[in-house]
């Protein structure tokens, strides 16, 4: 479904910033899959996933979506594919449009968009019907602007935009990460009968051990723009949060071993 | 009387200004500077074709397409070649300027003796009432034929432009234009272009701006190569206005608001100028008043959050 070979990007090549983000990353996902991506700050996570949506251009390497290469598409040819949930709750809502005319954009999601009404009775009655679904309360306020809803709202939907036309791979970025716990608890919910109805091919990236170990298929942990450890199938099933937090511990034991060892160079040679 | 119906008349010519400036600094947040170039490229366009005897429709229809160019070339640099926002603008409008003395031939085109939207407004209105009469009586005052046609004319003219804006912003193409000055991230990630959104917003702004250059150059009887020159703040300060007429952020109302604001700056001025305000200051009074108005919002919150308890 989704196939990655070999992904390299480097921001401020040749620069003192220079950073590289992702050195050399391969990856394949079968359709349905939902993948739980892992690692430590600056490990590439999002980078990966903007490599995905089309926020830049890789470097070199090739992402093959649905059977199409994308690599060369620019971000809002790939979103025929893609649905997303960012981070930040204002990031995937126009804050000053109504509930249902963030939704009818959604529901268009791809498509051309020419002179036709964004909505109409029937398109209303849908989204009313699946704000429903939500529990939140919202369905009498779709004429609301969506501004005025909070994090978790807006974040829930968010979710119900990025499926609404099923997509062929869902992306999400840590999007309970600025939820508090309760609102966090409603969208993982949410999430996980969403990506289970419509069977959705999923790349989620996610701080929370708890949430790694209860979602999802198959958990990849990310360091210094690689893969490190990918864990599938039965190794998948056995794992708990102590043994993720481990692998995060030994990590964190070899950076500093790294970083003592160069300590030593630099005292004896320079 | 004569005084407060030309000026309403000037308002509502200038609403179409208004609309444009509308289109681009409040959906876009864009700070669109071509508008000087275009509203006398549309002034131009049209009046070259009126002297050459071209239909006035067919002018002035061309005079807006002008502004559609013009915006599509602001855009274009903006978007494509990543040139700021503000600078493209300004380019444009400062190669417009050689443009237009191009298109014009001179800098000055009287079109007093040409048929015009303005003078083909008067005779039907003269046919209309019977008789060659040139005055008629409405509540108690004189009332030109000509002054009251121009002003019926150009309201039924600002009403259809307002009211397919308003039809064109619920329509899908509409909401992604405005839903891209909103949140450009989202829009990009639900499959829409925002640079192709962005010249489009700006081409139909201009368009809107040149078809304003248009009808005043027909309203007045004349194009000169200089009547744009700052007329961006006086849609600014009518938008403005509107916006705090209408306080809401309805896109309907805002559209209905930004008309109101047009023809209630141009009552002010007019006004003002019967009360010996020096024409020359009129800019420098516009200007510190698009200022005060773009200020006085934060300055309020800022007061209030400071005379407000700090919260626990
Ligand atoms: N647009 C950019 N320009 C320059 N550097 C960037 C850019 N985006 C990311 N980086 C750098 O690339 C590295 C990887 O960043 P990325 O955001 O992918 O990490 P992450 O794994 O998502 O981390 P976190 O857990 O903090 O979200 C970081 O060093 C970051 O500073
Ligand atoms: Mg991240």
């Amino acid at each position: 479904m989704l196939d990655l070979q070999d992904i390299l990007k480097t921001f401020n090549p040749g620069t003192a910033n220079e950073v590289r983000a992702l050195r050399g990353v391969t990856l394949t996902l079968e359709r349905g899959s939902f993948l739980i991506i892992i690692g430590t700050n600056g490990s590439g996570k999002s980078t990966l996933l903007n490599a995905v949506a089309g926020t830049f251009r890789v470097d070199s390497g090739s992402i093959t979506l649905a059977g199409q290469d994308i690599t060369g598409q620019p971000e809002h040819r790939r979103a025929r594919l893609i649905g997303r949930v960012f981070q930040n709750p204002f990031s995937g809502t126009a804050p000053n449009m109504s509930i249902a005319e963030n939704l009818a954009l959604a529901a268009r999601r791809g498509q051309p968009r020419g002179l036709g009404w964004a909505l109409d009775h029937k398109l209303r009655a849908q989204i009313r019907d699946r704000i429903r679904s939500l529990n939140m309360g919202l369905e009498d306020r779709i004429d609301n602007a969506i501004g005025t809803l909070s994090g978790g709202q807006r974040q829930a939907l968010t979710l119900l935009m990025a499926s609404w036309l099923k997509p062929d791979l869902l992306l999400l970025d840590e999007h309970t990460a600025a939820l508090d716990p309760k609102s966090a608890d409603q969208v993982i919910r949410l999430t996980h009968e969403i990506i289970q109805r419509d069977q959705l091919t999923t790349l989620m990236v996610t701080h929370s051990m708890q949430q790694a170990v209860h979602l999802g298929d198959r958990i990849i942990m990310m360091h210094r723009g690689q893969v490190l450890h990918d864990l599938r199938g039965a190794e998948r099933a056995r794992v708990r949060q102590e043994d993720l937090l481990n692998r995060f511990d030994a990590v964190r034991r070899r950076e500093q071993l790294d970083s003592g060892v160069a300590d030593l160079l630099q005292s004896h040679y320079v | 009387m004569t005084l407060l119906i030309g000026a309403a008349t000037i308002g509502l010519v200038l609403a179409l200004l208004a609309l444009g400036v509308y289109l681009s600094f409040r959906i876009f947040n864009f700070p669109d500077i071509t508008a000087d170039g275009s509203i006398t490229l549309g002034a131009a366009v049209a009046s070259i074709l009126l002297v050459h005897h071209w239909s006035p429709v067919v002018a002035t229809l061309a005079g807006f397409m002008s502004g559609v160019v013009a915006g599509t070339l602001t855009g274009v640099l903006h978007t494509k070649f990543k040139i700021n926002g503000l600078l493209s603008g300004i380019l444009v409008m400062t190669a417009l300027y050689s443009v237009n003395l191009h298109v014009m031939g001179k800098s000055n085109i009287p079109l007093l003796n040409e048929s015009t939207l303005a003078n083909q407004a008067e005779s039907l209105a003269t046919r209309l009432l019977g008789g060659g009469k040139s005055e008629f009586l409405l509540a108690g005052w004189t009332v030109g034929v000509r002054d009251a046609a121009l002003l019926i004319g150009v309201l039924l003219v600002v009403i259809a432009v307002g009211l397919t804006l308003y039809l064109f912003f619920r329509t899908n193409l509409g909401t992604a234009m405005r839903a891209a000055g909103d949140n450009p991230q989202m829009v990009c990630a639900l499959g829409v272009s925002v640079d192709f959104i962005i010249i489009l917003g700006l081409a139909l702004s201009n368009g809107l701006i040149a078809l304003s250059g248009a009808l005043l150059a027909q309203y007045q009887g004349f194009a000169d190569v200089q009547m744009g020159i700052g007329i961006v703040v006086w849609g600014l300060a009518s938008v403005i206005i509107g916006e705090a007429l209408v306080g809401t952020k309805k896109i309907g109302v805002l559209i209905t608001g930004a008309v109101m604001g047009s023809v209630l700056f141009r009552l002010l001025v007019a006004i003002a100028l019967r009360w010996g305000l020096n024409p020359n200051d009129l800019k420098l009074i516009t200007a510190a008043f698009v200022f005060a108005a773009l200020v006085t919002p934060a300055a309020l919150r800022k007061l209030r959050l400071a005379s407000k308890p700090a919260a626990t």
